[in-house]
């Protein structure tokens, strides 16, 4: 079986934006995908949480679109949409039925010419508020939700620009003012710094017009200031531990790694070693640990893909009540030791691989996902080609090469094992419902 | 910047390209199972589901949880393969093989590459047919769900939606408990039980495979014939019953789960809503939208846009075959609890009190009408509308005749929905949050009777024996 390639134009305008359309009849509908190359790893100390903040306000109007009217035309013109945040990248997107595709071209192009008009100290306070409340609905208030911000923490120094995390820090968030954000538009976004792919049924040479409309006229204006360091050793130096007490019924074991960084082949040698590793119930770790030895409740690892200095492997046990912690952390740690010590056996990386094809096969039959693979590819690799050769880098993974990078990434003195244990504050004696007053 | 730089007026659409929801064919084997095969060319990921009309709100109280575990233990096992043989049989054709059950009905599924197809139904049908239910595996799938039960008590938003279903239903509801069941129900399931409970809903005549994706020069029937035709209706297999999904009686307004230390309220507004089969339900499609749908909706705007209260507040209708629930929602910061359940449920009241706006009512049809396409792009999302179809007895048009149905809706009908399916007098208020913080703003604000309920996070000790 083979994946249907993926063809497409990819040019610039005068002005620098980087275009790339690929036409795709089967349905009328069409995906934009705009990445910026601006992420939570260009910001500054005391302004952290800033790109994504900035994400919010890129949805509250532009000279010629009102606040809520982005969201509200897309919408009713029968698309979806949504824009994110990550350490490398922020990128908006909207998918719609293919004769709407100029109103996605309309409005990326007059917040990215014009944001600044609409920009009021009332809206930075609401979206600073809306910010504030994601972070506690998907961090503060959520059981083991700090995990992912620990991580970063130990894994990359102070001052690494993969240090903290995207969502940034209350103290920070409360700080922003309309000038940090007039800065950090003037600073990131301009066409020259984006690359705007294009997916679905559309006809090239029309898309093509219509950008060159809409944004044809936008000025070249990026100095980018220069990036922190990203380098750093391949291997941690030591293993950090910290014990986390959290409001948790069954405490959770969570072991990170640094990891080759994105784009490397070892990378992705280690993404087809991690899918033998958890992917799935036929997996070893899910195997050893919830079937057969039953100490885990649930068992997961994955990688995820940082393109500066190093990625990071990351996984988790949740364990068993009356199960010692100890006993779950030393059987996912032999695990993860075979795998750097044995080759997986022929049949393991037939699975994965046939997993693996399923998985890329489902993705891509999407336009949005494509149009967001462009989009990545070009403006982290600058190679969108990338899309179409990657089901080959992964079939042609060896079990040696997964034995190698695993022997590299998980070493003792390459890992943080962070131990949530539920919190030792007394419960309350009763379950009851009491009236009040 | 120059004025020049963009251009200041809004594109007008062209005519959008013709679409219709796929056709598809439905034919009924010699045994009465129905199969449903939709050809999409061009997309050779092919996703298979067979639906067992037989879910968690058939089975009987005392065995709640049992649907879903057993339709979870379908893989544990059957008579020629065990649970790890059937599991990499499966990740050698790519093949993700999955066995799940809600409320209304019981599937088993597969998406594998059309070449691919063949075997990955063998497997399918051997799943189904000939499961063991294992002893030893059924207790730790059993004790995974006591396991489960005990973090949901720890998750703010499991905790409330849990809450919620309790203080809306009667207790000899279904809908009054999770689908995978409660602590005293789950506690004794063994495989007997399971295997019980999963024959009685195995009866040909309630089960459709629907099979859609790039079917070209696939004979689909001979091969389902062959492995699904020779089955018959077990002994044990019975009809399903009415559902009851009666209010429940009395109970205060407000009900609050004490969360010491929370640094957010989980809001959830409502009460029993409409089953899927009512009449105005194009015009509750619609009216859901405005209230609690759209990034515009009222409670969005109003919560989120207006007041920074929440990351997200909306609303909408749970259809079932019987009367799920309607609820309002929002996680709020603590500070701005009574405030925002306020505000919520002044949205609750305006949409019952006038007719939505022109440009309300045209931006949500537009966008049911307009997304329709985008939801059904690939072969997943088609054959789950035609389950839905099947679970709920409806047409064969009525995916066909959507978009129309939607146009047709006006502000009176919604009007109309919102009077008679919306009831604020009526709503339950539930919320986990810290009562030290919040109880008396709630009290003060004068939503209505006010208990606290307050957990022991021990109740029940854990579930899993230790093994040595």
């Amino acid at each position: 079986m083979s994946l249907p390639v993926v063809r497409f134009s990819d040019e610039r305008l005068a002005n620098g934006l980087r275009l790339i359309v690929a036409e795709d009849h089967l349905a009328p509908v069409v995906a934009v995908n705009i990445w910026y190359n601006v992420g939570s790893k260009n910001e500054v100390p005391g302004k952290t949480g800033f790109a994504h903040l900035f994400e919010h306000i890129m949805f509250q109007g532009s000279r010629h679109v009102a606040k809520s009217q982005h969201f509200a035309l897309v919408q009713a013109a029968g698309g979806t949409l949504n824009g994110t945040t990550w350490l490398d990248r922020t990128n908006y997107y909207e998918t719609l039925p293919s004769n709407q595709l100029e109103l996605a071209l309309w409005l990326e192009a007059d917040r990215l010419g014009t944001l600044l008009d609409a920009l009021s100290q009332e809206n930075l306070d609401n979206q600073r508020e809306v910010v504030k409340n994601e972070k506690r609905s998907s961090y503060d208030n959520r059981p083991y939700g700090s995990w992912a911000e620990k991580l970063q923490a130990h894994l990359y120094p102070e001052g690494h620009p993969y240090h903290h995390p995207t969502i940034g820090s209350m103290e920070d968030l409360d700080a922003a003012s309309l000038d940090d954000v007039a800065d950090f538009f003037r600073t990131w976004y301009a066409p020259d710094n984006a690359v705007l792919a294009i997916v679905g049924d559309v006809e090239t040479g029309l898309a093509r017009a219509s950008v060159k409309r809409y944004f044809g006229r936008l000025q070249r204006r990026t100095v980018v200031p220069p990036i922190g360091d990203l380098s750093l050793p391949p291997i941690l130096g030591e293993e950090r531990r910290e014990v986390v007490e959290d409001r948790v019924q069954l405490p959770r074991i969570f072991f990170g790694f640094r990891a080759p960084a994105f784009g490397d082949p070892r990378f992705e040698a280690l993404e087809v070693g991690m899918q033998i590793l958890a992917g799935g119930k036929g997996s070893r770790l899910h195997r050893r640990l919830v079937r057969d030895e039953r100490i885990a409740q649930d068992v997961t690892a994955f990688p995820l893909g940082f393109v500066g200095g190093a990625s990071m492997a990351a996984g988790w046990a949740t364990v068993r009540p009356g199960i010692a912690v100890e006993r779950v952390e030393t059987a996912f740690l032999e695990e993860l030791a075979r795998l750097g010590a044995e080759r997986v056996s022929d049949d393991e990386l037939v699975r994965a691989r046939a997993l693996i094809e399923t998985e890329e096969l489902g993705a891509l039959q999407r336009v949005e996902e494509r149009a967001d693979r462009l989009a990545m590819d070009a403006t982290l690799f600058d190679e969108p080609g990338r899309i179409n050769t990657m089901l080959e880098r992964y079939l042609g993974v060896s079990a040696e090469q997964i034995r190698e990078v695993s022997e590299a990434v998980f070493r003792p003195d390459n890992r943080v094992v962070l131990t949530y244990l539920p919190t030792t504050v007394a419960a309350p004696v009763a379950a009851t419902a009491e009236p009040v007053a | 910047m120059t004025e020049s730089t963009v251009i200041s007026t809004r594109p007008i659409p062209g005519h959008p390209h013709p679409y219709a929801f796929p056709a598809f064919e439905r034919q009924a084997l010699a045994n009465g199972l129905t199969v449903v095969r939709c050809d999409l060319p061009g997309r050779p990921l092919v996703s298979a589901t067979l639906v067992i009309r037989n879910g968690a709100a058939d089975e009987p109280a005392e065995v709640a949880g049992a649907t879903v575990l057993a339709a979870r233990g379908l893989s544990e096992g059957t008579e020629r393969f065990d649970a790890i043989a059937l599991v990499e049989a499966a990740e050698r054709l790519g093949a993700s093989l999955h066995a799940d059950a809600g409320w209304d009905a019981s599937t088993a599924a597969v998406e594998v590459p059309a070449t691919r197809l063949e075997p990955a139904l063998e497997l399918l049908a051997e799943l189904v047919a000939q499961p063991t239910f294992p002893a030893a595996e059924v207790e730790r799938l059993r004790d995974e769900r006591l396991n489960d039960l005990l973090q949901a008590r720890a998750d703010p938003r499991r905790r409330v939606d849990e809450a919620f279903a309790d203080a809306i239903y009667a207790p000899d509801s279904p809908y009054h408990r999770p689908a995978g069941g409660l602590r005293e129900t789950v506690e004794p399931l063994d495989r007997s039980v399971l295997a019980e409970t999963f024959r009685r809903g195995l009866d040909p005549a309630r089960l459709t495979l629907i099979v859609g994706g790039d079917l070209d020069g696939l004979e689909l029937i001979p091969v389902v014939e062959r492995l699904f035709g020779g089955w018959i209706r077990s002994a044990e297999a019975a009809a399903a019953g009415p559902i009851v999904d009666r209010p429940a009686a009395g109970g205060a307004r407000v009900r609050l789960v004490d969360r010491p230390g929370s640094v957010q309220t989980e809001i959830r507004v409502g009460h029993v809503g409409v089953p899927r089969a009512v009449p105005d339900y194009h015009a509750i499609a619609v009216l859901s939208a405005i209230l609690g749908g759209l990034f515009n909706s009222r409670l969005n705007l109003k919560l989120r846009e207006e007041k920074g209260y929440t990351y997200g507040a909306g609303a909408g209708f749970d259809f079932r075959r019987a009367a799920g629930p309607f609820s309002a929602r929002a996680a709020v910061n603590t500070e701005v609890t009574a405030a925002a359940l306020a505000d919520l449920l002044a949205e609750l009241e305006r949409i019952r009190e006038a007719p939505v706006t022109d440009a309300e009512l045209s931006a949500a049809r537009d966008f049911l009408v307009g997304v329709f396409p985008l939801r059904f792009e690939t072969p997943g999302p088609v054959v789950g509308a035609l389950g839905g179809l099947v679970v709920h007895d409806l047409p064969d048009d009525e995916l066909v005749h959507f978009r129309e149905r939607i146009e047709a809706v006006s502000a009176a009908d919604i009007l109309s929905s919102a009077r008679r399916r919306i009831d604020v007098e009526g709503a339950r208020i539930v919320l986990v949050g810290d009562a030290a913080r919040v109880a008396g703003d709630l009290e003060g604000a004068g939503f209505g009777p006010l208990e606290v309920v307050r957990d022991d996070v021990l109740a029940g000790g854990p579930a899993g024996a230790t093994p040595g």
